[in-house]
Formats: C-alpha cells, sequence, structure tokens
C-alpha cells in the first residue's frame, strides 16, 4: 500500500442525521487519511466522485430506514462501473441485526451498528486495505 | 446607556440589583452552621472524601457541573424564598406554571408518530389514542421533512421512512381520517420554518375542507431556524436570514389567523441531541425567542400578543438533577427575560411552557431492554421539573422505528408515573432542596452566561451565520465520543457491566409495503385532477411574495388549497432566496 489512504464519505440519500458520519470523518483524518465528505448524496453521485477522486474506501451512512435500497443500489452502480472489487464499502446506521445481515450480503465490506468505536472503523479499514494489497 | 443597546444579561443583572431581598436563613444561623459544617469537614469527612470533594457527573450530553458532595444553606445563603421561587403558579414560577400542576391538568401524553403512508400513521394514531395518549404528534418521513415530493428521484427508496409521507393536503386529509380537528390537539413535527410554512397550510387547507373554522382548531407546530440551519444534514439550504424571516412569517400568520395554535416551538431538543450540553441546548433556544418575539415588535405587534403562545421543547437526558434543575431555571430566567427585558404585561407571557422527549441519543443498542429504565429515569425527572407535555422513546430506537408494542410501553411508562407513583400530587417536590435550589440557581446564570455571548456576537442568526453553533456542536459530540470509548462516560451494557454471551434478539419494526408507489399514484392522480392553472398562478404569487419580502403564508395557504405538492412550493422559496452553504462541521 503506497500513499495515503483516501476515504468518501456520504450520508446517503436525504438523512438528516450526521453526528456519526461527521464523528467518524474526523476519525479517519486524524488517523492520516485522506477524507473526502460528500454530504447528503445518492448512490449514483457516490460513485461518481468516487471513480473521479479514485478512492480506496467509500464509506456512507443511514440512519432513517433507507439502507437496504439506497445501499443496494450503491453496490450495483459499483459493480455497473468495475470498482466494485478495487473500492472498499462500508455501512454504517440505525437498522436491525437481519438487515446488518442483509447488508453484508448485498456485499458491503464493513457494517459498523450502532456502538462502533472509531478504532474500530479505522482498523477495520487499515486491515482490508492492507488484506487487499497483499493480494 | 439607552435600553436597546444593553444585552440581556447585562438588563437582567441591572433590574435583580435593584430588587431588595429578604435572605430566608438569619445570619447568625449561618455563621453558626458554617462554623460546625467546617469542623464536620475537617474531622468527620474522611481525608480522601475532603480531597475528592467535587464531583463530575459525566453523562451523555450532559453539562459537566461539578457537585459538591454535600448541600447545606451554605450554598444558597442569601436565598429569598419569594424572590427565587414564589409560590406554584406565581412569578417567578420557578416552581410551575401553573398553581395546582399536575392536580389540575395531567401532563400530555404525547407520542410520536409517523411511518410509511399517511393512511398506515392514521392506524398508528388512532391506535394511540385509543389507548390513553391525550395528543397527537406525527412525524414526517425524510423526503417530506427535506422538502421533496415522493415522485421526486432524490426520494427513492425512502418514501414513509422514518416518518410519514405527505406530499399534498390530500396525504394530509388521509393521515387525520376519523380524527375531528377540532377535538384533539396536533402537534405537527414540522422541524422546520420552511417546512411549516408549506405543511401547517396543507392542515389548514383540510380544516376549511371540512367546515371547521380555523379558531377551533389547536396545536403546535415546530418552526425553529436552529433545526433548518443547523441540527440537520440536506442536500440544500436557503439562507439563515430568509430562513429565519420565513419562522417569522408564520408566528406572525399564525398568532392572527389560528388563535389558539402555538406557532413556534423553540426546540433545544434535537440541537442536544446532535451533541451540545443542557446549557447549550437551552441558551440557542432563549437566544431564538428573545430574536423573534424582537422581530414581531419590529413588525409592530404588542410583546404580549406574540409572547402568550410561545413554546419550548427540550431533551431530558441521564443526569437526573441537572435536569430537574434545568427545567426550574430555564422557566425562571424565561419570565425575567419576559419581565424585566421585554416590559411584558400579561402573565401567560411570562411562562415557559414546554414539550419534552426523552433523550433518543442516551439510549444504547446494546442490551436495548435497559432503554426502558433510562427512558423511565429521564420521564421522572421531567415530571418533577414541571413540563407541560411528554413524550418517552421507546427501548427498540436504536434498530429502528418503534414496534406498536415498544411505543404503547413508551405510553406506559408515562401512565405508570402518573396513575401509580403518586408523584403528581405534590406541585415542584424538590423545590427547597439546598442542592436542587443551588443547582438551578448555578443552571440559570450559565444559560445566561451563553445568552450573553450569543447576543454580543450579533444575535442568534450571526451565531448560525458565522458557524459559531455549528463549531460547538461538532467540538460536543467529537469530546464526547472520546469520553465513551475512554469508559469516562459509563453506559451499562457497553461499555461496563456487558451480558457475557450477549442476550436475545428483539422483534424490530418492519416498514409496510408499497408505500413508495401508493404515494407517485396519487400525486399522479393529484396532479391530473388539480387545475393547473390555478397551481401555476399560485406559485407565480408566492414567488412573487417572497422577493418583496411579504409575509408568505397567505401565499402558501393558497397554494395547498389549489393543491400544489410540498416539493413545488419548496422550489419557489429556493429559486426566489438562492442556496446557503453551510459551515463545514470538521
Amino acid at each position: 500500500m503506497e500513499g495515503r489512504v483516501k476515504v468518501l464519505l456520504s450520508k446517503l440519500g436525504l438523512d438528516v442525521h450526521n453526528r456519526g458520519i461527521i464523528t467518524v470523518a474526523k476519525a479517519l483524518r486524524d488517523a492520516g487519511m485522506e477524507v473526502i465528505y460528500l454530504g447528503n448524496s445518492l448512490p449514483e453521485e457516490i460513485i461518481k466522485a468516487a471513480i473521479q477522486e479514485d478512492v480506496d474506501v467509500i464509506g456512507v451512512s443511514s440512519l432513517g430506514g433507507a439502507h437496504l435500497t439506497l445501499g443496494s443500489k450503491l453496490i450495483e452502480g459499483a459493480k455497473r462501473e468495475g470498482i466494485k472489487d478495487r473500492v472498499m464499502f462500508t455501512i454504517g446506521g440505525v437498522f436491525s441485526s437481519t438487515d446488518a445481515e442483509k447488508l453484508q450480503q448485498i456485499g458491503f465490506d464493513e457494517v459498523f451498528e450502532p456502538g462502533a468505536t472509531r478504532e474500530e472503523i479505522v482498523s477495520s479499514i487499515l486491515e482490508f486495505i492492507s488484506s487487499k494489497a497483499g493480494r | 446607556m439607552p435600553e436597546e443597546k444593553r444585552t440581556t444579561k447585562e438588563i437582567l443583572q441591572a433590574k435583580l440589583a435593584d430588587q431588595e431581598r429578604i435572605p430566608l436563613y438569619n445570619s447568625e444561623a449561618l455563621e453558626k452552621l458554617r462554623e460546625e459544617f467546617d469542623q464536620w469537614k475537617n474531622t468527620v469527612v474522611g481525608k480522601q472524601d475532603r480531597e475528592n470533594w467535587y464531583a463530575t457527573p459525566h453523562t451523555i450530553i450532559g453539562s459537566e457541573i461539578p457537585r459538591e458532595m454535600l448541600y447545606t444553606p451554605l450554598n444558597n445563603p442569601g436565598f429569598d424564598c419569594m424572590q427565587d421561587l414564589g409560590n406554584s403558579g406565581q412569578e417567578p414560577f420557578t416552581r410551575g406554571i401553573h398553581a395546582n400542576m399536575y392536580r389540575g391538568r395531567e401532563f400530555t401524553m404525547r407520542q410520536l408518530t409517523g411511518f410509511g403512508g399517511p393512511e398506515d400513521t392514521n392506524k398508528r394514531m388512532k391506535f394511540m389514542l385509543e389507548h390513553g395518549a391525550t395528543g397527537l404528534n406525527p412525524l414526517f418521513d425524510l423526503p417530506t421533512i427535506q422538502m421533496y415530493d415522493s415522485d421526486d428521484p432524490i426520494s427513492e427508496g425512502q418514501v414513509g421512512m422514518s416518518g410519514v409521507a405527505i406530499d399534498s393536503v390530500e396525504d394530509m386529509d388521509l393521515l387525520f381520517k376519523d380524527i375531528p380537528l377540532d377535538e384533539v390537539t396536533v402537534s405537527l413535527v414540522t422541524h422546520y420554518p420552511s417546512n411549516t410554512a408549506i405543511l401547517f397550510p396543507m392542515y389548514l387547507a383540510l380544516a376549511e375542507r371540512r367546515g371547521i373554522p380555523w379558531n377551533k382548531l389547536r396545536g403546535s407546530v415546530q418552526n425553529d431556524i436552529t433545526l433548518e440551519e443547523v441540527v440537520r444534514s440536506g442536500p440544500e439550504y436557503i439562507p439563515p436570514q430568509d430562513c429565519f424571516r420565513i419562522q417569522c412569517d408564520n408566528i406572525e400568520f399564525i398568532r392572527q389567523n389560528v388563535p389558539q395554535w402555538n406557532f413556534v416551538t423553540y426546540n433545544g431538543y434535537n440541537l442536544r441531541e446532535f451533541g451540545t450540553s443542557g446549557i447549550t441546548e437551552m441558551a440557542a433556544a432563549v437566544a431564538n425567542a428573545i430574536g423573534s418575539i424582537e422581530d414581531m415588535i419590529k413588525r409592530g405587534h404588542d410583546v404580549d400578543w406574540v409572547a402568550e403562545r410561545v413554546a419550548f421543547f427540550w431533551s431530558p437526558a441521564s443526569d437526573f438533577f441537572e435536569e430537574v434543575a434545568r427545567i426550574r431555571a430555564v422557566r425562571r430566567l424565561w419570565y425575567r427575560i419576559m419581565k424585566y427585558r421585554f416590559n411584558a404585561k400579561s402573565t401567560r407571557s411570562m411562562w415557559m411552557r414546554c414539550h419534552v422527549q426523552t433523550s433518543g441519543v442516551s439510549l444504547m443498542r446494546q442490551e436495548p431492554l435497559n432503554n426502558i429504565i433510562r427512558a423511565a429515569y429521564h420521564a421522572l425527572a421531567s415530571v418533577f421539573g414541571g413540563v407541560q407535555s411528554l413524550h418517552v422513546d421507546s427501548y427498540d430506537e436504536a434498530y429502528s422505528v418503534p414496534t406498536e408494542e415498544a411505543a404503547l410501553l413508551s405510553l406506559r411508562t408515562q401512565q405508570i408515573i402518573q396513575a401509580e407513583t403518586g408523584v403528581t400530587e405534590v406541585v415542584d417536590p424538590l423545590g427547597g432542596s439546598f442542592y436542587v435550589e443551588a443547582l438551578t440557581n448555578d443552571i440559570e446564570g450559565r444559560i445566561l452566561d451563553e445568552v450573553d455571548e450569543i447576543e454580543k456576537m450579533g444575535g442568534y442568526v450571526a451565531a448560525i451565520e458565522k458557524g459559531w453553533l455549528h463549531r460547538k456542536i461538532a467540538d460536543h459530540f467529537y469530546r464526547e465520543q472520546s469520553m465513551v470509548e475512554r469508559g469516562d462516560i459509563k453506559l451499562v451494557g457497553y461499555n461496563i457491566y456487558k451480558a457475557l454471551g450477549g442476550v436475545p434478539p428483539i422483534e424490530v419494526f418492519q416498514y409496510p409495503e408499497g408505500v413508495e408507489e401508493r404515494q407517485k399514484a396519487r400525486l399522479a392522480g393529484l396532479r391530473k385532477r388539480r387545475d393547473n392553472e390555478k397551481v401555476g398562478n399560485a406559485l407565480a404569487a408566492l414567488g412573487e411574495a417572497c422577493k418583496r419580502k411579504k409575509n408568505i403564508l397567505p401565499y402558501t395557504v393558497e397554494c395547498a388549497r389549489v393543491g400544489c405538492s410540498e416539493g413545488e412550493i419548496f422550489r419557489v422559496f429556493k429559486k426566489a432566496y438562492g442556496l446557503w452553504k453551510p459551515p463545514m462541521l470538521w
């Protein structure tokens, strides 16, 4: 892995709650990553920005219930644009444990439920990136 | 110095300094107590306790006010019972706004409800009413809050989520099907000034359709700039000055035309939940209230005409005594502001009437049933504080919208406090406690200091435009996260006393299906059926009113009547005012 890890963060759709994602943005920046925060965006906008910025990680936040509908669209878009295997996809927010499993099945590499610590988030990204570099 | 140049704090300090005080404690008794106390502290109290005399409760969104180990009259030697407390229903209203408080009227049990389409939420609201809820509190879905239509591409996949989808007066009709608008009180959770100016007119248009005069309608809207410009993540924001003007347009129009309606609920709740202390929560709401009353006076209105219908909304969290003291403190402060800063004459104008919702951010996903206990303490503190109405959060909210069972349990929590514990029989039961009174004084001073800071910055809108509030929040919640992770803030079942092997899963709410399709179909039908020439004219007239800075409400009411959708009206705002980029939070 050369250079800094580049992360794109976004609120998914119209969700109004951003305390979590901003905490994550600060934590990743403090951990030495380059963070781009898109604000509220739709899946296709996130994919477009990710390609433009050539990021390593996409992190989206959804506390408003649209994690499955918009989350699936995000992963579908990523597959269509051919970046699904190149980029790590993570999602955090409020959802049932069943939905958390579904999000993993859809193709998210990491799913963070409420209570995840900054350290867990940072280290899971670093682990993912280094394991991919080693492949 | 002329009065208008002085800050609220300076005015209050001058007025209070002029008052003759009659201390309750005589100086001889205090002197004797001080001697005894000092001796006790040096002989009976152990060295370690003496050295750690002050302890600070660390809690989620707590104010971190250090507490002494024991409180005595020495903490409040100048205590003047009449000046500082009065009796209940009497100035300065520290003990409550009514003489008989809950003996006269129970606190209103008003549980937030909202999910799916209007038909779904209508069913849940009726369920709550059938089980003894005494007020309605519909909450809107994400596209409705952010002012987009259900058929806008931006709303895809989010219609009916975390609230009810409302696109036009037709949805409003379905939402209140079989509910007589002149018999219930309805708190429409229209957070922002902009969506209040769009959605409340739909409610008014519905009343017209049903032949109910507007002066029979009772309830409230939120209508708070803080939520539109600070406590929100969204794709498009109108500028704060315009947003504030709409807030005041709503106040003015509703006061003039819907006399029993509470036109604003200064919302500290969402601000605090986003991440501030209980002090900033109240300072921001009070500063906003001062700013909008000033604006109403500038528009030529009498202060009492406006202030009689002002209401507040607070978040009671886990530091129990802080919560009791906060509600008492801000009630006294508001009285003093109305009396001395605004020279209000009507008693009602000096009442800080408030609704509270127990703190959601204090609830944990881990071991969710623990949240039932947390919310019950939050609710009890609120009742000790003397609030007017109450929502108790449900234990499953870190998973989804509450199930019917969880929502009922929240209502039952209130009913148990009200009917089984006996706490409502005595007004202000903690009044006179050395501790609670000292804390009440301390908190009142701290709130006023922050109000002063905001006023010196140029007022509340300036504090928003400059990003002062945004930065304060971001700093607070980032620091708080560190404290949780370090274990300084202790959370049972999360960072202390964790369940070995986990706990059984709870049942989680499932959203109804087909809501988006239903909403889209209804909108398509409306667009075909309505008189589109009238719609075009109403929207054009609104655009003109926005540009001329006239009160826009008569125009949005007309838009609602002729069947404009929410998204169509918001587009007019965006075109007239342009967009604003809020300050970065990190």
